[in-house]
């Protein structure tokens, strides 16, 4: 071997340098040449094995990328995430929901989509009333995969028993409380089986009616909208309804407050002929029964102001912790556009905001399917304008609504004394949020 | 100093898994807990410094730091005495010299092996169910048995009732602290015609007493840190009525629902710092009724 001189050595080593960026820049491909996305979303069984099929396919369509699905029922989605978020291992793509959503913008856990679209991210078909609901700040952030309302859903064979017609007995579209009362109390009269969930703890009836009533659920400057009067209200009429004898009894109905498990409702398990819920947990729901599920609106009181509001059920994001952001946008336009995988997907997750979505559905709907999208035409002009996002705190507030209301189901406390309980808790937890 | 590791480098390197283990697994979190609990943190964003905030709202206005430690005193003080008799009465009936006792000692100790896991607790959930078992059966005597779970008054009873099957462990301790009292000093009391009630006061009780501290400490240790059923049993929220927010429930809750991190850390150490004290307390009062038979009295 020659003697080695400062010239070669330079050579060799600047070589021998070189070919190690080469090599460290071929490596991802060289060594992995699969692009891994992680997809996390919460769940019920139905939208499990649709949303599992969907990737699937992605995969055998896309051989030089893997796409791995996440799942979690509700209640244990975001603990999960949360730990996610502090061990810096998101998944690239990640399930949110209106409300909580703003939350992980804010912290940012979940990055603008901006520079992806018009490149990976396709959003030309997009509804822009769906745009602009993920789009904080004019930075857009979430890409909607569905409309959602609440939705009131009936056992259709406990209502023909007791020979109440729809349409004239029973408006799904415009029922009141003194309604609800009076059919409830006839179908437990007909068949034993109380004709509705007592919503004495529900939340999500009580914010319409909050709308109902004509207040807001949060006011401008961030404290909380309900009034005394209107706590007490919506409690007594509740109380009627159940003296009425139109729902189970009141510590039954405890049991079951704040359950979000779709198999725990009461007109999955047979014990009410009516829960109340959100549209796209429909297909869901009639998935784990066997009589057929009606839909309709949450009661109104007899002024009919609108309570009820039609917001994204869903959207999928981008997180911080991504990989290959180029990778994940491109999976999840095809989530939203891509004909085959979302006609896999249907209505599960509510109604899609993709326009050509939506048309190629339209012919092969399920029977629930179909129903909620009649219920989508029934609602219209039906529904309250959509409030801006809710304070931090919000979600603390629904859990102390669900926790304190139990002692109205138990009779432990008179309505007044639990209303002035509940609101100076929630005035606190929005002060210290 | 160099010549103590070549001497014992074995050693360590065989106690180097547990070590490792407890330095970066036990004491570093537990100490990261402590500054955590001196500083507000959700988590997505770092950690604020806010002082002692945390403690003086723990002790000054929340109300449901109050109902968690009354909820969960409530358990301790009925469970653990509960389960140490019951636990002491099995231990005793299976002392007699029954036949085939390790088939029944196993069977017993079969709870306790299953006792924290989360299938019991959903079980137990549907047991205690108003449709549930334990209803059903109430109903073949004619009674009507109330909402256990969804009725305040009751909730907690299911789980001192959870506790209390759980007796195996110390039920073990109790046998083999029975099987090594002397015979002979029982002969001797029946000689001076001495019934089974003073027999038990006069000697089995006192002799004793060590197994029953330890089995005291442990198990107090134990019910306060209890979780899992409270957890299942009121769905994560200390329903209804809060009548099963357990301390560790709360905790959680406010860690993982509301993410306020700081606050479940000083939480934590104040659940520390309680079992710290109660077991202090119990090792101060032992020395007035637990007797030793090395010691010279």
């Amino acid at each position: 071997m020659s003697r080695l001189n400062r010239r070669t050595f330079m050579t060799r080593a600047g070589a021998a340098a070189s070919s190690v960026a080469v090599l460290s820049a071929l490596g991802p491909q060289a060594f992995g040449q699969d692009k891994q996305i992680r997809h996390f979303w919460w769940g019920n069984p139905e939208r499990d094995k649709r949303t599992f099929a969907v990737i699937d396919l992605y995969n055998s369509k896309n051989p030089d990328v893997v796409v791995s699905g996440e799942t979690l029922g509700f209640a244990d989605y975001f603990t999960k995430l949360t730990t996610q978020i502090a061990g810096g291992n998101m998944p690239d793509v990640i399930q949110q929901g209106y409300g909580v959503l703003f939350e992980y913008i804010a912290n940012g856990a979940v990055v603008p989509l901006d520079d992806y679209v018009g490149k990976s991210l396709d959003i030309s078909k997009i509804d822009q009333s769906a745009i602009d609901a993920g789009t904080v700040d004019g930075k857009f952030y979430a890409l909607s995969i569905g409309a959602n309302s609440h939705m009131a859903m009936y056992n259709t064979r406990l209502f023909e028993e007791a020979g109440i017609a729809i349409g004239t007995d029973f408006d799904p579209y415009g029922y009141t409380y003194d309604d609800l009362a009076r059919i409830g109390a006839q179908i437990k009269e007909a068949t034993g089986v109380p004709g509705t969930d007592d919503n004495t703890a529900d939340y999500q009836n009580f914010s319409d009616f909050i709308v109902q009533k004509g207040a807001k659920l949060f006011n401008p400057d961030g404290t909380y909208g309900a009034t005394q009067e209107i706590v007490e209200e919506y409690w007594s009429i509740w109380q009627g309804i159940r003296e009425a004898g139109a729902t189970p009894p009141g510590p039954e109905s405890a049991t079951v407050a704040g359950v979000s498990d779709l198999s725990q409702l009461g007109v999955v398990t047979g014990k009410s002929a009516m829960s109340y819920l959100w549209s796209n947990q429909l297909v869901g729901a009639q998935g784990l029964m066997q009589d057929t599920l009606g839909a309709a609106m949450y009661p109104n009181t007899p002024e009919m102001i609108p309570g009820s509001i039609v917001q994204p059920s869903q959207f999928i994001c981008l997180t911080r912790d991504s990989v290959d952001p180029e990778a994940a946008t491109a999976y999840m336009s095809a989530f939203v556009n891509d004909l085959d995988m979302t006609a896999i997907l249907g209505l599960e997750r509510g109604i899609p905001s993709q326009v050509d979505v939506r048309e190629a559905l339209q012919p092969n709907l399920s029977p629930a399917e179909a129903l909620s999208v009649e219920f989508f035409a029934g609602i219209q002009g039906k529904t309250a304008p959509l409030d801006p996002p809710p304070p931090s705190g919000s979600n603390e507030v629904e859990q102390t609504f669900e926790r304190v209301a139990v002692s109205v189901l138990l009779g432990e406390k008179s309505i007044p004394e639990v209303a002035a309980d509940f609101l100076a808790q929630a005035q606190a937890i929005l002060a210290r949020a | 100093m160099e010549k103590f590791f070549q001497r014992n480098f074995a050693g360590y390197a065989f106690l180097a898994p547990w070590l490792i283990g407890f330095f970066l697994l036990a004491i570093g979190p537990i100490l990261a807990s402590l500054y955590l609990s001196f500083t507000k943190y959700n988590i997505v964003r770092p950690p604020q410094w806010i002082g002692l905030d945390n403690y003086t709202y723990m002790f000054t206005f929340d109300d449901r730091f109050i109902k968690a430690l009354q909820v969960t005193f409530s358990f301790v003080v009925i469970s653990v005495p509960a389960k140490l008799i019951f636990a002491l009465g099995v231990a005793m009936a299976l002392d007699k010299g029954i036949r085939a006792i390790g088939w029944y000692r196993a069977l017993f100790y079969l709870p306790s092996i299953l006792g924290g896991s989360i299938a019991v607790a959903i079980l137990w959930r549907q047991l205690f169910n108003y449709d549930g078992v334990v209803n059903s059966v109430l109903r073949l005597f004619g009674g009507n048995g109330p909402y256990w779970l969804a009725d305040p008054r009751y909730s907690l009873w299911t789980l001192i009732v959870l506790a209390v099957w759980q007796f195996g462990s110390p039920m073990l301790i109790f046998l083999a602290g029975l099987r090594a009292i002397p015979q002979e000093l029982y002969e001797a009391a029946e000689i001076d015609a001495a019934g089974p009630v003073r027999k038990f006061f006069a000697i089995t009780v006192p002799l004793l007493a060590p197994v029953i501290f330890f089995n005291l400490v442990l198990q107090m240790i134990e019910a306060f840190k209890s979780f899992s059923g409270a957890f299942i049993i009121s769905g994560g929220s200390g329903a209804p009525l809060d009548s099963l927010l357990f301390f560790t429930v709360y905790l959680y809750e406010e860690a993982f629902s509301f993410l306020r991190m700081g606050y479940a850390s000083a939480l934590a150490w104040v659940l520390l710092l309680i079992i710290a004290a109660f077991t202090a307390i119990a090792f101060w009062t032992s020395k007035y009724w637990v007797h030793y038979e090395n010691e010279r009295g």
